[in-house]
């Protein structure tokens, strides 16, 4: 794959007038808080029809699965081997903007690479809220877990958050894990405190991974199991956005369970599966991994094409700045970073066009390669702008300060570095 | 059902440097990225929302090169059905009575057209006239300039804004042409549905000598011709008003001078 084909390229084109019509004009209010990202991806989705098209997807996939979840209860009734799983066979293949079809695959990455070029914020919340909230819900969920919550994610009606992280479990994220439950009649009582949530001070719906405290003696062996909740449920909080170095149009926060009581039909998945919660996380991970590779496409094309520009334009000693081959260095290296990273971008719609799936450790490869592309590039955009690089009207040092993110989320950097070297080493 | 044809235009985006050729001053197409005109996509979205309120069908009919093939297709994607694009080295240099030849005879490839839809004026070219003389030479009633329009039945009303007359209300029986202003609307974005979709719409390319116009059009068969152009000179240095305790005085005075005020 060389370009992108004339669809896509009018897809591209389309969504970048948007994000210059709308989202441009507006990044300072949408950066400074005074603006949701909510409204505007609720426009974007709006505005190109992708909250019919993932209402009509979803509603019609909860549909076959009921039949499929019927005709598995049936089976069971009348036969003795019983068990079936019908429920979790068939987890629908959602892109980013939900279950992508022939031709459609690089839709959702395109989208997210116009998107970072302006405001990787926005990303960040519509890829927590869709790809993992609504993606988790969809994928494990029960045909009516999936009408009671996935349907209303899936169009951005809701928004999700999705909370593994703790305050002393990061990277360690199941071993670490404090957050439990214990059952309680049918259902369950959960304790403990998330941080870091994307989404998680304003979000309607929060996927949640806690421990199962079933008497075991060894804590980090235990399973780990996953809930939906309700924002206002008895005992559940939200905190307030905190306060950080970049990706402001994405609200941060830390949530608090003190006995919440949760109903049975709030588990997703089996609870006696012991790994269900690690597959269902772990799931994501590659996902959530190829998609940095698109938001970092996004943060050098535009970095890129504004030192460009900035180089041909800025005169010094009576020439442009374009003309001092030390600044020629930083735009070739950008350069390379760029083909590179759309070289991936590109494969990963390869791999979804031959109905593979990326593998982690290959995912990690993207993640650590693109991220570590982005940040560079986007600090040396700041250098070759100067002064004006470090004043927030140039806009490369907000993408500066948004790079830096995807080299700490999405898994630590360090960690892609150890799934790569997992998968190399593993046989 | 109310049938219409939108006519559309590709033209250099307005954000980057246009020029003319330096051979024979007519547009440099090559210079600049190329665009669907603002003013047609507000066009195709009165067509959508009146074939909505009415069905029917909408065709865009293009004049253009070959790349204009792109603007079409975003015409398409935002919901018209189906295109009719002239497409003819021939017609290079044509001005707008031949442009609005061709679009006669392209507009009657079309059936049982109702409704004619068209910018009021390009932003390239700006002549404005083609609208007008499109209806001319197919004989249909014109309401120009609209910044509103419904259709009821048989009949099509509009409220007309010019710079000179203000607002004026026009009315016309089907068939008749319209062509409207930047306040008509806000165009909406094409769906993800609808830029797939319009990969399989159809678009019928026509010559010149299809519409049995071969040897009429082109540079060398316009009624005008462009003998010189030059860049808009730059901008002079303005003149200072000092405010010595009277500066408004002065502005208003110059102003004044100027008849401005
Ligand atoms: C903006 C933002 C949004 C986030 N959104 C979410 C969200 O929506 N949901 C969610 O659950 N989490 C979220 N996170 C949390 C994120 O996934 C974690 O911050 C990340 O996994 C790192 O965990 P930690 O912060 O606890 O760091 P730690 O795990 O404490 O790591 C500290 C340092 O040690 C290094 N390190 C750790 N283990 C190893 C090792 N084995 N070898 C070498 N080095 C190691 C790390 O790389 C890091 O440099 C978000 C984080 C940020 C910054």
């Amino acid at each position: 794959m060389l370009e992108w084909s004339d669809t896509e390229a009018l897809v591209q084109r389309t969504i970048r007038e948007f994000v210059d019509k709308e989202i441009r004009p507006q990044v300072d209010a949408l950066e400074h808080g005074e603006l949701a990202p909510y409204e505007v991806l609720r426009k974007l989705f709006s505005s190109f029809g992708l909250d019919v098209a993932a209402r009509e997807a979803t509603e019609a996939s909860i549909a076959s699965q009921r039949e499929r979840e019927a005709a598995g209860a049936a089976a069971e009734a009348t036969s003795d081997a019983g068990a079936s799983t019908s429920s979790q066979e068939k987890p629908v293949k959602g892109g980013l903007f939900g279950p992508a079809g022939a031709g459609q695959e690089a839709m959702g990455l395109i989208a997210v690479t116009e998107l970072c070029r302006v405001c990787p914020g926005l990303v960040a919340a519509l890829g927590v809220s869709l790809g993992l909230a609504a993606g988790t819900v969809n994928a494990r969920g029960t045909a009516a877990q999936r009408a009671r919550w996935g349907a209303e994610l899936a169009t951005l009606d809701k928004i999700g958050a999705w909370a593994i992280t703790e305050p002393d479990s990061g990277s360690d994220a199941f071993g670490g894990m404090q957050t439990t439950v214990r059952k309680q009649g049918d259902g369950y009582v959960l304790n403990g405190q998330k941080t870091f949530i994307t989404n998680g001070p304003f979000a309607d719906i929060v996927v949640v991974y806690a421990k199962l405290d079933d008497g075991t003696t060894d804590r980090r062996r235990r399973p780990v199991l996953t809930f939906v909740l309700d924002s206002g449920m008895p005992g559940f909080t939200q905190s307030r956005p905190l306060r950080k170095m970049g990706i402001h149009s994405s609200p941060t926060g830390e949530l608090f369970f003190d006995d919440v009581y949760l109903e049975p039909e709030r588990l997703l998945g089996s609870a006696t599966a012991g790994a269900e919660g690690k597959d269902s996380a772990r799931s994501n991970f590659a996902t959530e991994r190829v998609g940095v590779a698109a938001m970092a496409l996004g943060i050098i094309e535009e970095c890129l094409a504004r030192c460009v520009d900035y180089a041909n334009n800025r005169k010094l000693w009576g020439q442009p700045i374009a003309d001092f081959q030390l600044v020629q260095l930083k735009l070739a290296k950008m350069e390379v970073a760029r083909m590179n990273v759309q070289n991936l971008v590109y494969r990963v719609v390869e791999t979804m066009r031959a109905e593979r799936t990326s593998s982690l450790a290959e995912a990690s490869a993207m993640k650590l390669y693109s991220s570590q592309a982005a940040t560079e590039v986007a600090l040396e955009a700041v250098q070759l702008f100067g002064g004006n690089g470090y004043m927030a009207e140039y806009r490369v040092e907000q993408l500066a300060r948004d790079a830096k993110s995807l080299e700490i989320y999405a898994g630590s950097n360090e960690i892609q570095v150890t799934h790569i070297a997992r998968g190399l080493l593993a046989n | 059902m109310t049938n219409i044809v939108v006519l559309v235009k590709q033209v250099p985006d307005t954000y980057s440097e246009r020029k003319l050729a330096a051979g024979d001053n007519t547009l440099d197409r090559e210079a600049a990225d190329a665009v669907l005109d603002e003013i047609n996509e507000r066009a195709i979205e009165e067509a959508l929302v009146i074939k909505e309120a009415n069905e029917g069908e909408v065709t865009v009919v293009c004049v253009g090169p070959d790349r204009a093939n792109d603007a079409i297709r975003k015409a398409l994607s935002m919901g018209a059905d189906k295109a009719v694009h002239v497409s003819d080295e021939a017609l290079h240099g044509a001005d707008i009575l031949q442009t609005s030849k061709v679009l006669a005879k392209a507009v009657g490839t079309v059936e049982g057209v109702d409704l004619i839809i068209a910018g009021n004026e390009a932003s390239d070219g700006r002549g404005g006239a083609v609208p007008a003389v499109l209806a001319e030479l197919l004989g249909l009633p014109q309401l120009t300039h609209a910044r509103k329009v419904t259709v009821e039945g048989g009949t099509v009303k509009v409220e007309r804004e010019t710079a000179d007359e203000g607002i004026t209300h026009l009315e016309a029986s089907l068939p008749a042409l319209i062509s409207v202003n930047e306040k008509i609307n806000e165009p909406r974005y094409p769906s993800f549905k609808g830029i797939m979709a319009a990969k399989k719409k159809p678009v019928e390319k026509l010559t010149a000598a299809d519409l049995g116009l071969d040897g009429e059009v082109g540079l060398a068969n316009a009624a005008s011709t462009v003998l010189e152009s030059a860049p808009k000179p730059p901008r002079e240095a303005g003149q200072r008003v000092d405010d010595e305790g009277d500066g408004g005085v002065k502005v208003a005075e110059y102003l004044a001078s100027q008849k401005l005020i």
